[in-house]
């Protein structure tokens, strides 16, 4: 991944030269995005690394992700596409947390139903939510929250 | 007036639009175009939001229109009220990846949920135009079916 702040003669060699391209999930050796979305994504990498720089890393786990939801939240208000949202690199890094960041999302949800679907699937492996309860948001939070209890994830 | 929104949208100025519902995370501007508010619209490959049964899982305007099509949707020229007909409009990036979408009202006017913010009415299709959503890129119109009195 590159770093690099916005409006920098880096961000013009990161949007030409190096794209953060994340993989498909079903396909690891294929592009997530191909042609003009990669191009979105790569200016929220951009953004990202603006408002997390490298050197504000040292924290705790529950630190950081706080940090990062921040982050996120800022940036995604008007985006109308979750998957967009996911490749947003403050989501990916939290998923980058790990196993750790598991309760915290869960608690997250749990005070706000959000966007968090792609993450805990990506880090868990699993997914409780049932076909009928797809893109109802209320309704997925609670899957995963009760998937959380019997994990013994959520007190 | 509504700072956050005008933030985002510079081409949105007090007084050409009016919100019309609260900030919502439970649905997007496709549901809301599609005329749901109670699920989010997605063709994300990990298969975890909602999209019409059938139709491609790709963020592509192919598939946004396949999905529309589906409902009854189809091709038309322009944004104008044609008695008779509903129409949507999907806008998209200069690359041309699908941003948002629109639905036309009665009165001639449109209704657009902006992503996790509030639901706006807006006169004309640009003032979402600019960096978050591009332009429109595509009109699809349907027949409206009267309901006999």
């Amino acid at each position: 991944m590159s770093y690099a702040v916005p409006g920098g003669r880096a961000t013009s060699r990161l949007l030409t030269e190096e794209r953060y391209v994340p993989a498909d999930p079903q396909s690891p050796n294929k592009p997530l995005f191909t042609g003009s979305s990669q191009l979105l994504v790569a200016r929220l990498v951009a953004r990202s690394h603006y408002y997390l720089p490298v050197s504000r890393q040292r924290q705790s786990v529950a630190e950081r992700f706080r940090e990062l939801v921040q982050a996120w939240r800022a940036d995604i208000g008007p985006l109308s596409s979750a998957t967009v949202m996911a490749m947003h690199p403050a989501y990916q890094r939290i998923i980058g947390l790990g196993i750790d960041a598991v309760p915290l999302i869960l608690r997250e949800l749990r005070r706000e139903p959000d966007h968090w679907f792609w993450a805990l699937k990506a880090i868990t492996g699993v997914d409780p939510v049932e076909s009928s309860q797809r893109g109802r948001v209320r309704e997925m939070a609670r899957a995963w929250l009760r998937w959380g209890e019997e994990q013994e994830m959520l007190s | 007036m509504n700072h956050r929104i005008e933030d985002h949208f510079p081409n949105l100025r007090p007084g050409e639009y009016e919100i019309t519902s609260p900030p919502s995370n439970e649905y997007n501007c496709i549901a809301w175009a599609a005329g749901q508010s109670d699920a989010w619209w997605e063709p994300d490959p990990a298969n975890l939001y909602y999209w019409p049964p059938g139709q491609p899982r790709r963020l592509e305007l192919d598939a946004y229109v396949r999905a529309f099509a589906a409902l009854g949707y189809a091709h038309c020229h322009a944004g104008d009220l044609e008695p008779g007909f509903e129409k949507v409009a999907l806008y998209a990036d200069a690359m041309g990846t699908p941003t948002h979408a629109a639905r036309q009202l009665r009165n001639g006017s449109w209704t657009s949920k902006l992503g996790q913010l509030e639901d706006i009415e807006h006169e004309a299709l640009d003032c979402v135009s600019g960096p978050d959503y591009g332009d429109v890129a595509i009109f699809l119109r349907r027949a409206i079916h009267e309901q006999p009195k």
